[in-house]
């Protein structure tokens, strides 16, 4: 007998989470599905159904209620509907036909045996959306570290040509000598015959191994101390295998071949390195730079550095991070190019980054908030030399491609040019009397960090300010109110993104929705307990077991967060290539079926948050 | 000899042609199908138990074109039991010609590793042993299975049928409304529904698409029927 039905076959396999299953399960799925049709504004499950079943729409829309009758969300064509898997679940919730539907049921008990063996599948079933984004996060980082990098990139990213080599009658002090010059450890010798081909290497260790501890005469050929049996690799190997073979040998210099003929060298400090090593690289570019023209030179770089870290898999907080880093390095270096046209400070201050960039969650090209904090002995008179400052680097940064704050967040505006005493006051009455501006205010200047100058200046109003949130309800609860306008849609419909109240929206806001209701729960919390970390994460791990977050809580909006934040930059890593702006728009059709069940978990733990985060105002 | 039975259906229903027809069946799987009673006119749409079936054949004509495959899937309590899917290509024993291979897709290697016709129809008749047919229009469905057990036993079976098509026309003529006959295609009608896609010409395909169709049908049009007035 062969009734295998190709489309219900291949609509099952594109759902998660049956895509793990192999296709002996798919087709026991098939057999145990009894398809019904539902019209609309029907309650389910449907009386002909089995109670406890699993509903997979075929066709048509479910929507979901809650205990107060409150739109929760909406499921369409190759959505599966788990409400009625556990009869416990079910009574909270309310789903309704939308539309006249025709739906797949199957019932819970075959479907449990079905899936025994396959725990991933069991677990998307039981395991509540907190625990499902964990384990995805852990996959995502397992993946991250075999994915990585050289797991997935040829050896001619990283191996230099051509090779510096010397023929073997040529004596040791010669090589030594060549060495020198070059400033390199090693050199690969080769044949006296036009052919030139590779017949050794000879090394720093092998110059001090077998000449000098064993008093060789220097002048003998080069060929006396090579390394005769040198390993190679073949070039279009992956930069993986070259460094598994360089650690299994111990050694630290492999010279890539091409047909037989040596084209490349690629040592051990280059793969280990290269990471980090772009991102040190340009600050240490940004150092040297000696005008802003250089500046706007190497700022080019950064959405490219993006990109490829974004490719290498590094982690969203790692790329946040080293771009927060670069962006200080050009702010600095800007600073000090001011200092050489300006002359000295007058008297101290501190340039101050606020938002992502103190976050260090900043992303290539986002805008740039800053102010200056400025000694207390400052005179009316040398606020010119302050304003000169702040224009030449807001300035300068705009032309590095760090567009003017639109809210004119910036030093250059005198209200956030100010001395410590006014900053003081500045804070106590954003936390006194809490009016709408105020709020607005904190949520950016809450999160500062010192980019250059004194740093005491700004942690001596921190720490003030830190003593009066701790103990001000009022402002808490006012800048929670305010935090909590910001809802994370309720999920996906079709192709829409599905927000409060039914209302479809074309595009998902990955950072109004989703990473900005995060940061302002962190930033909560963290006032609330008085601690001073600015970055979302260390702000979220430090409040974790204190009154304002359980330890579990914590982690949950870790996960999301930094699954959300991993969207991002995947996403904008896809413009900045295609030579597009950097956004945070995501159009639900370029969101795989997976990835909008782990944005709907994503969503749903933010939202246990901020539900916690009302009542307990 | 059989059209003359189809009167006689008519004229004194299902169930007395059914006793007729098993006195004077042969033992085997004719007599056991004709041994099951239809179920009652007055059961409702909800209790029916139906077997969608659909066949691809090599024409239109029964007597000269032969059967080429056989789907079916069951209907019960409102649901289609996917679990019960059947699909089966016979094996008529002579080639195919290209035009068929080309809607139906089944090569002669195929055809040739097909069932004889025999066991496929012994099969059929012991599926549909007390169930209606569901067919969408059951012209082709009927008489060549009607035509196989003439060959194969000498007697023409009646056979209790819900057409879908029927059902549709029969809701389009209440209308006072002019419509195209196209409109009653099976992919015309579960467009209207806004039903998916199937692919069309293969026999389980069509037989689930039908089994679809009539679930919408019905619980739109004819959800407080009894067989009585669903069947053509």
């Amino acid at each position: 007998m062969d009734n295998e039905i190709a489309e219900v076959r291949d609509f099952i396999q594109a759902i998660p989470p049956f895509d793990q299953l192999p296709l002996n399960k798919i087709q026991s799925l098939i057999n145990a599905i009894r398809i019904c049709y539902i019209k609309q504004q029907q309650t389910l499950p449907p009386s002909q159904c089995e109670q406890n079943s699993l509903f997979i729409i075929r066709k048509g829309a479910l929507a979901y209620y809650n205990k107060n009758n409150e739109l929760t969300g909406k499921y369409g064509e190759g959505d599966i509907c788990t409400a009625f898997c556990h009869t416990e679940h079910s009574e909270d919730i309310t789903v309704e036909t939308e539309e006249d539907t025709l739906a797949y049921c199957i019932q819970y008990q075959t479907l449990q045996e079905i899936i025994r063996q396959y725990p991933a599948v069991i677990n998307f079933f039981q395991d509540s959306s907190a625990q499902r984004l964990k384990s995805k996060m852990s996959q995502l980082n397992e993946d991250a570290i075999l994915a990585s990098s050289l797991m997935n990139t040829d050896i001619s990213q990283f191996y230099h040509s051509p090779v510096a080599t010397i023929t073997e009658n040529s004596s040791i002090q010669q090589a030594a000598i060549e060495m020198t010059t070059l400033g390199f450890s090693c050199l690969v010798v080769t044949s006296n015959d036009t052919a030139r081909l590779p017949v050794g290497i000879v090394t720093d260790k092998d110059l001090r191994q077998r000449c000098i501890a064993k008093g060789l005469d220097y002048s003998l050929p080069v060929s006396e101390v090579m390394t005769k049996n040198m390993l190679t690799i073949n070039e279009g190997s992956r930069a993986y295998d070259a460094l598994m073979l360089m650690t299994a040998k111990r050694i630290h210099h492999l010279p890539v071949l091409q047909h037989n003929k040596l084209l490349a060298m690629v040592t051990i400090t280059d793969l280990m390195n290269h990471e980090s090593q772009n991102a040190v690289n340009l600050t240490h570019l940004i150092r040297k730079a000696s005008s802003l023209e250089e500046l706007t030179q190497i700022s080019k770089l950064l959405p490219k550095l993006q990109i490829k870290m974004a490719k290498l898999g590094t982690t969203a907080d790692h790329v946040g991070k080293s771009i927060s880093a670069i962006t200080s390095a050009f702010t600095i270096r800007l600073i000090e190019l001011a200092e050489q046209q300006l002359g000295k400070a007058p008297v101290s201050f501190a340039w101050l980054a606020a938002g992502s960039q103190a976050r260090e969650e900043q992303f290539a090209h986002s805008d740039q908030d800053n102010a200056l904090i400025i000694s207390n002995d400052m005179k009316p008179e040398h606020d010119q030399w302050f304003l000169n400052l702040a224009t030449f680097v807001s300035d300068g940064l705009a032309t590095c491609g760090f567009i003017y704050c639109p809210g004119d967040i910036m030093a250059t505006n005198q209200q956030w040019r100010q001395t410590q005493q006014v900053w003081h006051e500045y804070f106590n009455s954003w936390v006194n009397t809490p009016s709408p501006q105020a709020l607005l205010n904190s949520s950016v200047f809450f999160d500062l960090t010192t980019v250059h100058g004194n740093e005491d200046l700004l942690n001596e109003v921190r720490t003030q300010l830190l003593t009066k949130t701790k103990k001000s309800t009022l402002f808490l609860a006012h800048l929670s109110r305010n935090a909590l306008l910001n809802r994370p849609p309720l999920g996906f419909f079709r192709d829409f993104v599905l927000i409060k109240d039914g209302e479809n929206k074309q595009v998902l806001d990955l950072k109004h929705n989703g990473i900005a209701p995060i940061v302002d729960l962190a930033r909560i919390y963290a006032l609330s307990q008085g601690i001073s970390a600015t970055n979302t994460i260390e702000r979220l791990k430090q409040t974790a077991g204190t009154p304002a977050l359980t330890k579990s809580s914590a982690a949950n909006l870790i996960d999301a967060f930094e699954f959300l934040s991993l969207l991002r930059m995947e996403h904008q890593a896809k413009k900045l290539a295609a030579n597009c702006q950097a956004d945070n728009f995501l159009a639900p059709k370029d969101i795989s079926k997976l990835e909008r069940e782990h944005l709907k978990d994503a969503f749903k733990v933010i939202k246990t948050l901020q539900d916690a985060r009302q009542s307990s105002y | 000899m059989w059209r003359h039975q189809f009167l006689f259906n008519w004229f004194f229903g299902l169930e007395i042609a059914r006793k007729k027809a098993y006195l004077s069946a042969p033992a085997g799987p004719l007599k056991d199908y004709l041994s099951v009673p239809f179920p009652a006119l007055h059961t409702p749409l909800s209790q029916l138990n139906l077997i969608a079936l659909d066949f691809e054949t090599t024409g239109l004509n029964a007597v000269k074109d032969k059967l080429l495959t056989v789907g079916h899937v069951e209907i019960n309590n409102q649901q289609i039991l996917l679990g019960s899917g059947y699909h089966q290509i016979i094996n008529t024993q002579r080639e195919l010609l290209a035009d068929n291979v080309a809607i139906h897709q089944i090569t002669d290697q195929q055809q040739q590793q097909g069932k004889p016709l025999a066991q496929v129809v012994k099969h059929l008749l012991k599926t549909l042993a007390g169930k209606p047919v569901l067919v969408h229009f059951s012209r082709i469905e009927k008489q060549f299975l009607q035509r196989a057990c003439l060959e194969l036993y000498g007697i023409a079976p009646p056979l209790p049928i819900i057409d879908t098509l029927l059902l549709a026309k029969k809701r389009l003529d209440k209308r006072d409304v002019a419509y195209d006959p196209s409109e009653l295609r099976l992919s015309a009608l579960r467009q209207h529904y806004q039903l998916p896609r199937y692919q069309a010409h293969n026999a389980l395909s069509d037989a689930i698409a039908t089994a679809e169709l009539f679930l919408v049908e019905s619980q739109h049009h004819y959800a407080n029927a009894t067989l009585k007035d669903l069947l053509s």
